[in-house]
């Protein structure tokens, strides 16, 4: 009989215990070590990124935790019961890496079907689905088939159909692929107020800005194996170094600053401006654009140099 | 129409099934729970094997308790809706096309029309059906594999046994109604096709009058139409009954009179029946009258008639029982079909000629002797008045009654002799019979097409099945397999029968030991072998070998077997007890698919 998780976790949504899978042939021989022995501890609120290279072992992990494939030893408990216990699926939600959803069906008919398999009724069906359709915008697209979808909708549709039974535990699988800047910024913010509303999220990219941007803790899984597991915050800080900033300082302040540090013994010390990130600017000027149509945005004129002058 | 085994009555029918069924089930399940602890014992011990394996049956169990019809509803939808947005639809038009060409291509000029659109009609409905729904079935679930679909069903609250009833329960529903179409438009093609008329002008009858020379009545014969005529025998106002010709008859009334009178010829009667015989059961007499195990053998590898010898005392006998005075009130209405082997050509185109004769089974008392002509290949209709004569043994005829002096409780026997020396007739039980009722024909197409229901919901469930463990086009050829094994289920049961009781006659040539033997020894399978010990070894053998082909036989669905088609083309009502019988191996079918087609998917991984 499976062992039962430890009854002190009553936070613990998920945990695996040596949790490994080996892929192997017809013949039983062994093809790859998918997964090594995995410990973890989920808990509830948190947002946990499974983090590493293309063929880490993330959407392994991922299967293993749904039941959609067998571990080849150890276990994995979701809510307390067996990875393999359909039950569980009552609270979850799993976005797929490419929105696997039935191409024949419209946006309407798919959060429908999904809403039938968990028994709601007619009326709040149609509610919710109203609500995520909205919510991920595509009111306009909701009687088209999926077919005619783009990449960037189909991962929406994707995210609705997760959604459909307001999950206590949200499953995604890279869930910035295939989105664009906007999206991306959409999809975080959306991760970020599922744990607002007491969600518990586990998501695995390979987008290293994705995970830092959203996860609170994070492992890094590299060839099947566990190399990092910790807060975000506590594997990014470089200690021994310390870092200062400040408006409104003259070229002169910045000089007598640097004087005081190198008095107290500093090295290494450097002093400039902070750069914004790509997609920060890039949502500046989308923005701009759609408060001021037909004008070029404020920043990309001041950033143009003399072409734009 | 061909009846090799005796319809027995559902009452009858359902214990000795039942126990097949459970029989069959129990063995598989033993050696599928054996086969998997195998498996799991090579990878994790025995111990660790077992409980596996109770701990799978046991999680299976609870999940086929556990299935929501809410979600086998809406997987079900999402079937249809696959279905029809895959335009599954067209095969309407493939249909019509089908009968565009029955249309032009069938021959209404055939001495049995009705058989002949009947037959082609519902062997092509079912044929369309079931490949449709198969094709579907094979398909869907290896696609939705395949693209992943699946991912965003099974990490939903659905059960493997939802998702295959589901599956099973959309196509279903789709050859359903392809089914209910496509059966309404066959009906209506055949009514029309086989409808015709003739014309009957006053210039094609003649006057018969009698002896005073008074007018007793008209004859004459009907125009040509459908590649046939018939000849007429009206009354002296002018109605009557055209002869019965291709199996129809023509109602004929006259309209106005004198020179101005002229006939309408009303439409086909006879061609869509459903007739209800009552059959009873055959013995012979040899050629000195003494009773025989069977008749003789023509030399027929199918031995299903037997034959009597013409100009001797051979005789084929049925005896019927359940006869009472007021369900025939003027008479019995035999039909049989006499089949003719001929040792000499004699005139070819007319029949050979013979007697029917009564008898009552207490005392042995005889009818007069009616005289017959067997006509090959058509059901020839005879009637048996009420008031007939009985020889008497000075061999003079006395008048009698038919229920009161040949009837004796209720059980009658029917003599057939050939008269012609060296000229033989073929029977079989089914071939002669007492019409004893008329079912709708409506009905009865309805009951064909219900027939053509089972098949197609066995084939889905097949599909369905087999398409959870191999992909789509090895699922495909699996199912065409595995209804091809079926059609040699019946034949298996057979050899094992004719192997345990010792009784040859039943399959001859024994089972796959004896068979090689007789095959490289060129010995004809009619040959009984010498009881040596070899023989007796090779025989316990092949009953060692058969008995485990006899239960794997059981997994097979024969739909030969199941289809009822030649019922309605043959004229006949599909007796209920058939249908019932039919109906609940079919449900046994459905159910067996779906419950191994639900652990089957669930010992798999949906994902890699």
């Amino acid at each position: 009989m499976p062992a039962t998780p430890s009854p002190t976790a009553g936070d613990v949504v998920v945990e695996t215990r040596n949790l490994a899978k080996v892929y192997r042939d017809f013949w039983g021989r062994s093809k790859k070590a998918a997964l090594k022995p995995l410990d973890l501890e989920i808990r509830r609120g948190e947002i946990f990124g499974l983090l590493g290279p293309n063929g880490s072992g993330k959407t392994t992990t991922l299967k293993l935790l749904l039941g959609l494939i067998f571990p080849t030893s150890g276990e994995a408990f979701v809510f307390g019961r067996p990875a393999t216990d359909v039950a569980k699926n009552e609270r979850i939600g799993y976005l797929p890496e490419e929105s696997y959803l039935y191409k024949f069906l419209d946006a309407e008919e798919t959060l429908d079907f999904y809403g039938r398999l968990f028994g709601m009724p007619p009326e709040e069906r149609a509610r919710r689905a109203a609500a995520l359709i909205e919510m991920v915008g595509l009111s306009r697209d909701r009687k088209r088939q999926l077919r005619e979808y783009s990449k960037g909708m189909t991962r929406r549709i994707g995210v609705a159909q997760a959604l459909i039974n307001d999950p206590e535990l949200v499953l995604l699988d890279e869930p910035t692929s295939g989105l664009d800047p906007i999206g991306t910024r959409e999809m975080k913010d959306l991760i970020i107020d599922l744990k607002r509303r007491g969600k518990t999220v586990i998501m695995c990219s390979h987008l290293l800005a994705d995970v830092e941007d959203v996860c609170d803790r994070i492992a890094v899984l590299h060839q099947g194996e566990l190399k990092e597991l910790g807060r975000v915050q506590d594997l990014l800080t470089v200690t021994g170094v310390t870092q200062f900033r400040a408006k409104g300082l003259s070229p002169e302040a910045c000089e007598e600053v640097r004087a005081v540090l190198a008095r107290h013994g500093a090295s290494d010390i450097e002093v400039g401006h902070p750069t914004t990130t790509l997609e920060d600017l890039f949502l500046e000027v989308v923005r701009d654009t759609e408060a001021r149509p037909g004008r070029r945005a404020r920043n990309s004129a001041a950033t143009t140099g003399p072409a734009g002058s | 129409m061909v009846l090799e085994q005796e319809i027995p009555r559902f009452a009858d029918w359902i214990g000795p099934a039942l126990l097949a069924f459970l029989l069959t089930a129990g063995i598989v399940i033993l050696a599928i729970g054996l086969i998997a602890w195998l498996v799991q014992a090579l990878v994790c011990g025995p111990l660790e094997a077992g409980d596996r394996v109770y701990r799978g049956v046991l999680t299976g169990l609870a999940d086929l308790r556990a299935t929501s019809p809410g979600r086998v509803w809406a997987l079900a939808r999402l079937a249809i809706q696959e279905a029809v947005r895959r335009n599954v639809l067209v095969v309407l038009a493939v249909f019509a096309v089908v009968v565009l060409f029955a249309g032009w291509f069938l021959d209404p000029t055939n001495v049995d029309p009705g058989r002949l659109y009947l037959g082609f009609m519902l062997g092509a409905t079912n044929l369309l059906v079931c490949t449709v729904t198969l094709i579907l079935a094979v398909f869907s679930l290896p696609a939705d594999i395949k693209s992943k679909a699946i991912q965003t069903v099974t990490t939903k609250p659905v059960r493997t046994a939802e998702i295959v009833l589901g599956r099973f329960l959309g196509f279903a529903l789709v050859g359903t109604g392809l089914l209910a179409v496509m059966g309404l438009a066959g009906w209506a093609f055949v009514v029309r096709s086989v409808n015709h008329t003739h014309e009957l002008p006053a210039a094609a009858v003649q006057e018969v009058r009698d002896e005073d020379g008074n007018v007793a009545g008209f004859e004459g014969r009907t125009s040509p139409g459908r590649g046939h005529r018939h000849f007429v025998a009206l009354d002296a106002e002018g109605r009557g009954v055209a002869e019965t010709f291709h199996g129809h008859r023509h109602r004929i009334t006259p309209r106005g009179s004198g020179a101005d009178r002229s006939y309408d010829v009303g439409p086909p009667e006879g061609i869509l029946e459903a007739r209800r015989p009552l059959r009873g059961p055959l013995r012979f007499l040899d050629r000195e009258g003494r009773p025989a195990e069977k008749g003789i053998s023509v030399g027929a590898e199918w031995a299903y008639r037997q034959y009597i010898e013409g100009g001797t005392g051979a005789a084929a006998v049925w005896t019927f029982a359940g006869l009472r005075a007021e369900a025939y009130p003027e008479g019995l209405p035999l039909e049989m079909t006499i089949r003719v082997f001929r040792t000499y050509k004699g005139t070819i185109t007319e029949g050979i000629h013979g007697t029917i004769q009564l008898r009552n089974p207490v005392n042995q008392l005889r009818s007069e002797a009616f005289p017959i002509v067997a006509r090959e290949f058509t059901i020839d209709e005879f009637w048996i008045p009420r008031k007939l004569g009985t020889v008497l043994a000075d061999g003079t005829v006395r008048a009698a009654d038919l229920f009161t002096d040949f009837v004796a409780d209720g059980r009658v026997e029917v003599w057939l002799q050939c008269l012609e020396p060296a000229q033989y007739y073929g029977v079989a039980q089914a071939d002669f019979y007492l019409r004893a009722g008329e079912g709708s024909f409506a009905g009865n197409y309805a009951k064909g097409c219900l027939g053509a229901w089972f098949s197609m919901l066995i084939v889905t469930a097949l599909g369905v099945m087999l398409s959870t463990f191999l992909s789509a086009p090895v699922a495909l050829v699996a199912a065409l397999s595995v209804l091809l094994i079926g059609q040699f289920r019946e034949f298996i049961a057979r050899l094992f029968a004719s192997q345990v009781t010792g009784d040859a006659t039943i399959a001859p040539g024994g089972g796959p030991i004896e068979s090689l033997y007789r095959i490289v020894t060129q010995t004809s399978i009619t040959l009984e072998l010498d009881p040596t010990p070899a023989v007796q070894a090779m025989k316990l053998a092949d009953t060692v070998l058969l008995a485990p082909m006899r239960v794997l036989a059981g997994l097979f669905p024969s739909l030969s077997a199941l289809g009822t088609s030649d019922f309605v083309a043959g004229g006949f009502d599909i007796p209920g007890d058939l249908l019932a019988a039919h109906g609940l191996e079919t449900l046994a079918y459905v159910a067996a698919f779906c419950v191994a087609g639900a652990f089957c998917l669930r010992a798999r991984e949906v994902a890699s």
